[in-house]
């Protein structure tokens, strides 16, 4: 009996966390597919009466901002292709290479320090930088900054799965005679796909998400990335709930997708490895 | 075996590798380590010329230092996180307890693993712009559910007290899932044999949370409040989005502050003072508590 009650007590507080959680993001669905008409009703409505995709056009279409989800594409693609590269290549002489145990801690240390920087501190003097080189608008000063960002993730991540490629593979492919760049071609680059991937996707979704470092340092459409004009969206004079709940969730369903795919990798990317999936 | 110890039996072998690994590593790490500290540099001469690139010293610092909003912003960020870090831990404990003792189907913790991540990928802009339909004046849905549409509804975004509250909870929504995983992940590393002889020996479910789990956990416990406490210096976008630091500062946490000194007033010779105290607090800060830090240390 006592156990009874207490099976429906936690089924209870469980649906309860899952409504509260959950709720939030149903309503902005919801409000997403509402009429202009549906908006001015005098009490907001719970379910949309006319479903209807006209907010998607309005962000997508008429206010252009298919261009800014453009840039953020290009501009995270091309930040994660960096951050991997220069990730892998800190990664490589650590992990595959005697190299002094100092040293070692001393890179993962450094990396996992930036992790401690507060964006807003840096984006200050990077936005003098980037004004007085002529890149402010412009896409490769997202690139940059996102790269050597997120670059403490990668190198994290990379890290761990490097370790668990055995080293006994790479060093009988040496003791074959390839060449050290060799082994590293054809033996350990083709075995780090997964965690070439895994790691490309967790750093892209953080670059596809950033707002502070492309809110201070573009300016006009043709650098701006989406999370920009979506809070533009919120903070016009007159604020069009259902296109604000479009823009909201179109940011929202690309780096959710991305984590369906890479759900194993997800934790061990936000605790730097220290959470693994078995 | 390590690598080190592998590389020991062999002398000449070793010394050939470790300069290879030196040749690969420095260059490009010492780069990086240049281009990141640039910002820093850039912000010391920033903050210690006039606009007319006269040396001024230390004024924008006294002045910096002397700006009680400062202090104001630290102390929203304080309160901010008082609120939001033990909120958010007890209660991703007490879920992933909850869950570990009695959802025994394999799915369901599945889909309940997928789900908890859900919120934690979602940029913070979005996290706003959801908030902002569940607290908004008028349009807001809280409001509505509570059957208040009227003059007299309650200002959850812009009366002083339950803004913070507002946005704390925000970070709650969000953030509470994220130890939840971290928490259950703890415990599944937890040996069933100890639990097991636990029970033989007739421990309740406290002390065997206390005596056993706990012990498990007491690392991950360390990481989270490690990332929590990063993030929580760093906030700003869903702040911005639904409160811009309002109404009057009470939720300027730090980081809207050196926005507001930055690039609302554009005194970027105060802004680059303050963002090298705050660059400096934070490589001290992060020195001082990175040793009780679980990570792997290489």
């Amino acid at each position: 009996m006592l156990r009874m009650a207490t099976r429906v007590a936690t089924g209870l507080i469980l649906l309860i966390a899952v409504a509260v959680f959950v709720f939030p993001l149903y309503y902005l669905v919801v409000t997403s597919l509402k009429t202009k008409a549906e908006l001015f009703a005098a009490v907001p409505t719970l379910f949309p009466h006319a479903p209807t995709l006209a907010p998607y056009f309005s962000v997508l279409v008429t206010r252009a901002m298919s261009g800014l989800l453009m840039n953020s594409v290009i501009a995270g693609l091309s930040a994660t292709a960096l951050a991997l590269v220069v990730a892998f290549a800190i990664c490589y002489p650590i992990t595959r290479l005697p190299v002094s145990r100092g040293l070692r801690t001393f890179v993962l240390n450094w990396a996992l320090s930036l992790r401690f920087l507060t964006p807003i501190a840096v984006v200050i003097p990077y936005f003098t930088i980037v004004r007085a080189i002529g890149l402010y608008n412009q896409l490769p000063a997202l690139i940059f900054v996102y790269a050597l960002f997120n670059l403490p993730l990668a190198i994290w991540m990379l890290k761990g799965f490097l370790e668990e490629i055995p080293l006994e593979i790479e060093e009988a492919a040496l003791v074959d005679g390839a060449t050290r760049f060799h082994a590293f071609r054809t033996v350990l680059l083709p075995l780090s796909g997964t965690g070439l991937l895994a790691a490309g996707i967790i750093v892209f979704a953080f670059d596809w998400a950033e707002f502070l470092y492309a809110f201070i340092l573009t300016a006009t459409p043709k650098a701006m990335t989406f999370p920009v004009g979506v809070q533009g969206l919120v903070t016009q004079f007159e604020i069009i709930w259902n296109d604000m709940a479009a823009g909201g969730v179109i940011a929202i369903v690309l780096p959710v997708t991305l984590m369906l795919f890479a759900r194993r990798y997800v934790m061990t990317g936000l605790t730097f490895g220290v959470i693994r999936e078995k | 075996m390590s690598l080190a110890a592998r590389a020991r039996t062999n002398w000449s072998a070793r010394s050939r590798q470790e300069r290879l690994g030196l040749r690969l590593l420095l260059p490009v790490f010492g780069t990086v380590l240049v281009i990141a500290t640039i910002p820093f540099i850039l912000a010391v001469i920033r903050a210690t010329t006039a606009d007319d690139g006269r040396f001024i010293g230390i004024d924008n610092f006294t002045k910096a230092l002397g700006n009680t909003q400062l202090y104001e912003s630290v102390k929203q960020t304080g309160v901010y996180a008082a609120l939001v870090l033990p909120t958010e831990i007890l209660l991703g404990l007490a879920l992933a307890l909850l869950v570990h003792r009695t959802v025994k189907s394999v799915a369901l913790r599945a889909v309940i693993y997928v789900a908890a991540m859900i919120p934690i990928v979602i940029p913070q802009i979005a996290i706003g712009v959801v908030f902002r339909l569940v607290y908004a004046p008028d349009y807001g849905i809280l409001n509505a559910l509570l059957g208040d549409t009227g003059h007299n509804q309650i200002l959850w975004l812009s009366s002083p007290p339950l803004a913070m509250l507002s946005v704390a909870s925000v970070d709650i929504w969000q953030w509470t899932p994220f130890v939840y995983l971290i928490m259950f992940a703890g415990l599944q590393t937890v040996p069933v044999e100890s639990i097991e002889a636990a029970q033989l020996d007739g421990a309740t479910s406290w002390t065997q949370f206390r005596h056993i789990e706990l012990h498990y956990l007491r690392p991950l416990l360390l990481l989270v409040i490690f990332f929590r406490i990063a993030d929580v210096l760093r906030v700003f976008d869903h702040v911005y989005v639904l409160t811009g630091g309002g109404p009057g500062t009470t939720t300027e946490f730090l980081s809207l502050y050196l926005y507001r000194v930055a690039f609302r007033f554009s005194d970027l010779g105060q802004a680059s003072a303050l963002a090298v105290v705050v660059m400096a607090a934070m490589t001290a800060f992060y020195t001082l508590i990175s040793r009780f830090l679980p990570a792997e240390k290489g």
